[in-house]
C-alpha cells in the first residue's frame, strides 16, 4: 500500500464506526440507484422480449376495457366482462385474419387445498403459437381432461407429471400432462385448461374474455382493425404494442419516482460524507498544522483529505453493488408483488458496465462532497494549529 | 546559515494588536546548538516558526542559506521545510494508526525522496527504537514517542533541526535521553535550536538565547 493510501486508510479507521455508518450511507444510495437501473433496464428488454414473442398481433376486447386491462388479459386476470359468442365468428371471417383464439380467464374455488384456482382456457392447438418462449416440460394437454401447470401452481401444490388433481366444487379430476417452466411471470400463477373444458366448468359455453387475433400480414393490420370494429359492435381492440406501451407508460412514473428517490438517497450519503470527513478534519488540525510543518503543502493536505471521501465512497459505493446483487432476488420479489405488471425473465440481471457506472457516479458525487472538507483542511494556518492545543 | 535582521512579528486578537516578536536581530551559525529560554508568552515558539520558515515576520528580514526567505512565494516555503528544516514539538504528534517505521517516514510522503533502504531502520537504531519499529504511538512510552518524532524530523537530511520545548512533557530520565540524541546530532555537524524551560539542559546547549517579551536580552 502506498503511504499516502495507508495515511488515508488509517485515518478512516480511527473512527471506525463513524467511516462505517457513513459507507452505510453511500452504500445504501448505490444499491437503490444500481438496482433502479438495472430493474428499469430489465423491464424494457422484458417487454421488447414479450412483445417480440407474442404470436399475436392484436386483441378483440369488450368494450369499456382498458388497455393496462388488456395487458393484464394477456396475463390472465379474471375480467367480470364476456364476449358475444358471436364474436368470434365475426373476428374469424374477417378478410386477412390468419387465426383467431378466445381466451377465457376465470376463477375455480378449490377448497381442498384452501385457495382458489386461476384458470386460462386457451386452445391448446394454438398454445406453442401464442406463447412461443415457453418451456413446457412434458405434453400440452390433448384430451378434455388434461391440463397444464404454471411453475409457481405446481411447486405450491407438490404436483408432478402423471399426478391427478381434483375440483371437488364441479366433481371432476385431471391429469397433469405439462409443467411449464418458471417464467417469472404472472404466466406462473395459473393452471391452463383447454378452453372447451374452461367454458363447461364455468358454466359459459361460449364465454370469452378476449379473443387473441393473428393477421396474415402485420402492414395491413390496421384496416383489418377497423374494419373489425365498425362491423362487430361492444369490441375494442388493443394491438400489442399499444398495450406494450401502456405497460410502459404506468411503469414510467413509477422508475423515474424510485430514480429520484435513490438520487436524493445518494444527495443525503454525499451529505454524511461531507459531514464526517469535515469534522475529521476539525479534530484532525493540529496534527494537519505538524503535517504542514514538516513538509506537506496545501496540495498536500488536500489530497490527504479528498483520498478519504474517496475511499468511502468507493468502499462504499461497491458494498452498495454487492448487497444489491445479493438481494436481487428479494428485491425483484417485492416489486413483482407490488407493481401489477412485470414482464417475465429476469429483471435485476447483474451489469457490469452498469456497476461501474453507479459506482462512479458515486464517486463523482463523494468526490465532489469531499472537495470543500479538503479545501478547508489545505486552508488550515499550522501556526495556529500546532499551538492551538 | 540563519539570520534575522529587526524581524517584527504582530498578531491580531480581535481589536488588539499583540507584538510577539519587536525587533530581533539574532544569526544562527551552521553546526551550533543554541537554547532559547524565556518566561511563558516571550516569544520563543514564535521566532522558532520563523526560524523554521513555517512562520513569516511582519517586517524585518529573515535569511536561510543566504536565500531571502521574508520574499519567497509559499510553494518556495514548502521545499525549504522540506529539505532542510526538521521539527520537533512537545506534543510529538505522532500518526495513531501508522507504526513506528511508517511514522517516521511520514515526511517522505511529502518529499517523495526516496530513503536509501535501510534508513529508515537506521533512524530507528539511531533513536534507540530498533525494537520499536512496528509498534503503534499507543504503545510506546512518551520517550519513545519523542524519539519517534526525532526519527521523522532527520528523514529528509535536514540541515536544522527546531525542537519546541521537546522534553516538556518528559521525567527527568527520558529528558536526559532526548537531550543527548539531541547533542549527538549536534556533534555530527548538525544545527540544533531547542526551546526549553529546563535551564540546567538550556546550560548544556552551546549557546543560550534568551528571549523576554519579544526581546533578544543579553
Ligand atoms: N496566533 C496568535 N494570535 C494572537 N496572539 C498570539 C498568537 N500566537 C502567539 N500569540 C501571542 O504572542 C506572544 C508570544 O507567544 P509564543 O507562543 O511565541 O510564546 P512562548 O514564548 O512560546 O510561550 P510558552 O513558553 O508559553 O510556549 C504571546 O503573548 C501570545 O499570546
Ligand atoms: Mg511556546
Amino acid at each position: 500500500m502506498s503511504g499516502m493510501l495507508k495515511l488515508s486508510v488509517q485515518n478512516l479507521l480511527r473512527h471506525r464506526t463513524r467511516s462505517f455508518l457513513t459507507m452505510l450511507g453511500i452504500a445504501a444510495a448505490v444499491g437503490v440507484l444500481f438496482s433502479v437501473f438495472s430493474f428499469n433496464r430489465g423491464f424494457d428488454q422484458g417487454l421488447a422480449r414479450e412483445l417480440q414473442a407474442t404470436g399475436l398481433h392484436f386483441m378483440v376486447v369488450p368494450v369499456g376495457c382498458a388497455h393496462e386491462v388488456a395487458a393484464l388479459v394477456l396475463h390472465g386476470t379474471v375480467v367480470p366482462k364476456y364476449l358475444d359468442a358471436t364474436v368470434i365468428d365475426d373476428v374469424r371471417s374477417t378478410d386477412g385474419v390468419e387465426f383467431a383464439t378466445p381466451i377465457l380467464v376465470a376463477q375455480l374455488p378449490n377448497p381442498d387445498r384452501h385457495r382458489i384456482d386461476l384458470i386460462y382456457g386457451v386452445e391448446m392447438e394454438v398454445l406453442r403459437e401464442i406463447k412461443p418462449d415457453w418451456q413446457i416440460t412434458g405434453e400440452i394437454p390433448t384430451a378434455p381432461h388434461e391440463m397444464l401447470m404454471g411453475y409457481d401452481v405446481a411447486e405450491h401444490a407438490g404436483l408432478t407429471l402423471g399426478d391427478e388433481f381434483r375440483y371437488p366444487a364441479v366433481d371432476e379430476t385431471f391429469v397433469v400432462t405439462g409443467i411449464i417452466g418458471r417464467t417469472n411471470s404472472q404466466d406462473d400463477a395459473f393452471v391452463y385448461l383447454d378452453i372447451a373444458t374452461a367454458q363447461r366448468l364455468m358454466d359459459n359455453p361460449d364465454g370469452a374474455t378476449a379473443i387473441g387475433v393473428k393477421v396474415a400480414s402485420p402492414e395491413r393490420m390496421g384496416s383489418i382493425i377497423s374494419e373489425l370494429e365498425e362491423a362487430v359492435p361492444g369490441i375494442q381492440t388493443v394491438t400489442m404494442s399499444q398495450v406494450m406501451n401502456s405497460v410502459a407508460n404506468v411503469a414510467a412514473s413509477a422508475k423515474s419516482l424510485s430514480l429520484a428517490i435513490a438520487l436524493v438517497a445518494l444527495v443525503i450519503g454525499a451529505v454524511g460524507v461531507m459531514n464526517s470527513i469535515l469534522m475529521a478534519v476539525f479534530e484532525r488540525s493540529q496534527e494537519i498544522g505538524m503535517m504542514r510543518a514538516i513538509g506537506a503543502s496545501r496540495w498536500n493536505i488536500f489530497q490527504i483529505i479528498l483520498k478519504e471521501t474517496t475511499i468511502l465512497t468507493m468502499v462504499g459505493g461497491a458494498a452498495g453493488i454487492a448487497l444489491a446483487t445479493v438481494g436481487a432476488r428479494l428485491i425483484e420479489n417485492y416489486v413483482r408483488r407490488i407493481m401489477p405488471y412485470v414482464p417475465g425473465g429476469d429483471m435485476l440481471s447483474f451489469d457490469p458496465l452498469l456497476a461501474l457506472a453507479c459506482v462512479g457516479f458515486a464517486l463523482v458525487v463523494g468526490v465532489g462532497a469531499g472537495l470543500y472538507p479538503a479545501w478547508k483542511a489545505s486552508r488550515i494556518n499550522p501556526i495556529e494549529a500546532i499551538k492551538g492545543s | 546559515m540563519i539570520k534575522l535582521k529587526n524581524v517584527e512579528k504582530k498578531y491580531r486578537r480581535g481589536a488588539e494588536e499583540v507584538r510577539a516578536l519587536r525587533g530581533i536581530d539574532l544569526e544562527i551559525q551552521a553546526g551550533e546548538f543554541a537554547s532559547v529560554i524565556g518566561p511563558s508568552g516571550a516569544g520563543k515558539t514564535t521566532l522558532l516558526h520563523i526560524l523554521g520558515c513555517l512562520d513569516l515576520p511582519s517586517s524585518g528580514e529573515l535569511h536561510f542559506d543566504g536565500l531571502r526567505v521574508d520574499r519567497m512565494r509559499e510553494s518556495e516555503l514548502v521545499t525549504l521545510r522540506r529539505n532542510k528544516i526538521g521539527f520537533i514539538f512537545q506534543q510529538f504528534y505522532l500518526i495513531p494508526g501508522l507504526s513506528v517505521v511508517d511514522n517516521i517516514a511520514l515526511p517522505l510522503l511529502f518529499s517523495k525522496n526516496k530513503p536509501a533502504p535501510g534508513r529508515i531502520e537506521e533512524l530507528a537504531r539511531q533513536v534507540g527504537l530498533s525494537d520499536r519499529l512496528h509498534h503503534v504511538p499507543a504503545q510506546l512510552s512518551g520517550g519513545e514517542m519523542q524519539r519517534t518524532a526525532i526519527a521523522r524530523a532527520l528523514v529528509n537530511d535536514p540541515e536544522v533541526i527546531l525542537a519546541d520545548e521537546p522534553t516538556g512533557n518528559l521525567d527527568s530520565a527520558n529528558s536526559e535521553k532526548i537531550f543527548d540524541i539531541l547533542h549527538k546530532l549536534h556533534q555530527n555537524g548538525l544545527t540544533v535550536i531547542m526551546i526549553t524551560h529546563n535551564p540546567e539542559l538550556a546550560g548544556r546547549a552551546g549557546r543560550t538565547i534568551s528571549i523576554k517579551d519579544g526581546i533578544i536580552e543579553q
